[in-house]
């Protein structure tokens, strides 16, 4: 009963954890600009990031090592510099973004912009790291997000042709937009495909105590959470597609446009679903970000580390996320579009995969990590999938970025 | 064992367990007509800046200098003898307390994080 609930609660958290600004934003504006077409790039992320994130807890629970201590352990501190850097970087961006993406729902909630709420929400999300402890973020955050199931409810009542819908889950090529349209798919997968998620549940599995017995129980949370948060996703797609597509809106320019989606199908209370699915959604985001960047180093440079503990008790850990929230917080108080930040930290996000997936590849197949719970045939194709992937990603994302990009 | 592969990067605690840093250096012993022997390992960022290369070694350490004094512009040194177990972590049989290494989370800690109320 108690595994039972582990389980569930694992589940939910992951969910949370897969649903952000990215993932809504990108597939809100695929599903406008090209209806179904694009369903099979969401469906793709979402397989690329369970076999990640299986592999990460797997590998804490083993090992009892974090990804980010195996990096360094196993690289050497000079080749772990590198995903050091460019994950950085990208939490920082996405942080932003995810911290834009909160100021949104703020904005439409009050008519008041977006600029003056960064901050704000940067101190809430701060003041909930400095008092509070992991299990409160992790289950009181993402049992609130459970209120993203709206637009599974929002996709049902929409009717769509569900052939349709299967058939989007098959790639295909654009007939119009072609820059734009791999730029789409570029960007979903990026959304969907997070290192700081993986990354993430490592850290929370060492923090809960994983150890062997788990596994049974990773795999589901893995399996499930991420196929859940996946669903949704693609149910925001098809309302964007139905709803806003139907409008003519098939430019998504304007975050203004998106609470349309599901105003059209519930109402005023729409208006409301929407506004607080993306902040709570986004909120999460922003505090699992914000921790990830003082995991990293802390665990990168062997400090203390631990949610659990008091700021005083772990200073450098505690001083990383205050850093990072106010540093990611400025652009958006500076006015920076949230909509387009969101989309090119995705792209960049997927641009920087190989640096964070290449080091699957060894870690879960060394046995003095893993013993013989070392990765099977399917999953170490499926990491080279990703890893080829993440070289095109790379290769084409800043071609991309310029002549795609909206 | 394999000094580089098994014992670099590791994860260094203290015989509380309190994680102090990563081995981010190691002291080897030339000795004539023996093996070398490992004497000591290496924390901090002047021993990290030094495996990227002699002159960022250089800058670190002045840097190092000049923020805390010529005494710190050294690695901090923990002795092999001192080790007690080599497992997920490296134990030492030491008391961080002791020593300066974290001398700069106390700083922050005094200065800075401790200073924000909640903390």
């Amino acid at each position: 009963m108690k595994k039972l609930l582990e389980i569930s609660l694992g589940i939910v958290t992951s969910v949370g954890g897969f649903l952000e600004v990215g993932s809504m934003a990108t597939a809100a504006q695929a599903g406008a600009l090209f209806g179904f077409k694009l369903i099979w790039s969401v469906v793709l992320g979402t397989i690329c990031i369970i076999f990640l994130v299986e592999m990460a807890g797997r590998f804490a629970a083993v090992s009892h090592h974090t990804i980010t201590d195996g990096i360094r352990e196993r690289f050497g501190f000079n080749a772990f510099l590198w995903p050091l850097i460019a994950l950085l970087l990208v939490n920082l961006m996405v942080l932003a973004a995810e911290i834009g993406g909160v100021a949104v729902a703020a904005e439409l909630a009050t008519g008041l912009s977006f600029r003056w709420w960064a901050l704000p929400v940067a101190f809430v999300a701060w003041l909930l790291l400095w008092k509070g402890t992991f299990g409160l973020i992790e289950k009181g955050v993402s049992l609130l997000g459970l209120i993203t199931l709206c637009f599974v409810v929002a996709a049902v009542m929409a009717k769509p042709e569900w052939k349709q819908v299967a058939v989007g889950a098959v790639p295909s090529l654009p007939h119009h937009d072609a820059a734009n349209y791999w730029f789409m798919a570029v960007s979903i997968l990026g959304a969907s495909i997070s290192p700081y998620l993986f990354m993430f549940y490592s850290s929370g599995a060492i923090e809960d105590q994983w150890d062997r017995n788990h596994l049974g129980a990773n795999r589901l949370i893995a399996g499930l959470g991420m196929s859940f948060g996946g669903t949704i996703a693609i149910c925001v797609l098809v309302v964007a597609a139905l709803v806003l597509g139907a409008h003519g809106v098939n430019q998504v320019d304007d975050y203004n446009q998106l609470p349309l989606m599901l105003i059209q199908i519930f109402g005023l209370w729409g208006f409301v679903l929407f506004v607080a699915s993306l902040g709570i959604a986004c909120f999460g985001a922003v505090l699992e970000v914000a921790l990830q960047q003082a995991y990293l180093l802390a665990q990168g440079f062997g400090w203390t580390w631990g949610e659990n503990l008091r700021p005083r008790d772990d200073p450098g850990f505690s001083l990383v996320y205050t850093l990072t929230l106010i540093f990611a917080a400025i652009p958006i108080a500076l006015g920076i579009d949230p909509l387009r930040l969101t989309i090119f930290s995705m792209a960049l996000t997927a641009a920087s995969l190989p640096l964070t997936v290449v080091p699957f590849l060894f870690l879960l197949n060394d046995e003095r990590y893993v013993g013989h719970h070392r990765n099977g045939f399917i999953s170490n194709a499926a990491v080279i999938f990703v890893i080829a992937l993440g070289f095109v990603l790379a290769a084409v994302t800043i071609p991309l970025q310029i002549f795609g990009g909206t | 064992m394999q000094l580089l592969r098994d014992i670099l990067d590791k994860q260094v605690v203290d015989r509380e367990q309190v994680k102090i840093g990563k081995v981010d250096g190691l002291v080897a012993e030339l000795r004539r007509g023996k093996p070398p022997r490992i004497i000591a390992v290496e924390l901090g960022s002047i021993a990290l800046a030094r495996r990227l290369g002699s002159r960022p070694g250089r800058w670190t350490a002045r840097l190092v200098a000049r923020m805390s004094g010529k005494r710190q512009a050294r690695p901090h040194r923990i002795a092999w003898n001192k080790v007690r177990d080599i497992g997920v972590d490296i134990e030492f049989d030491i008391d961080v307390r002791r020593t300066k290494i974290l001398a700069w989370q106390h700083w922050l800690r005094d200065h800075i994080v401790g200073r924000i109320p909640g903390a």
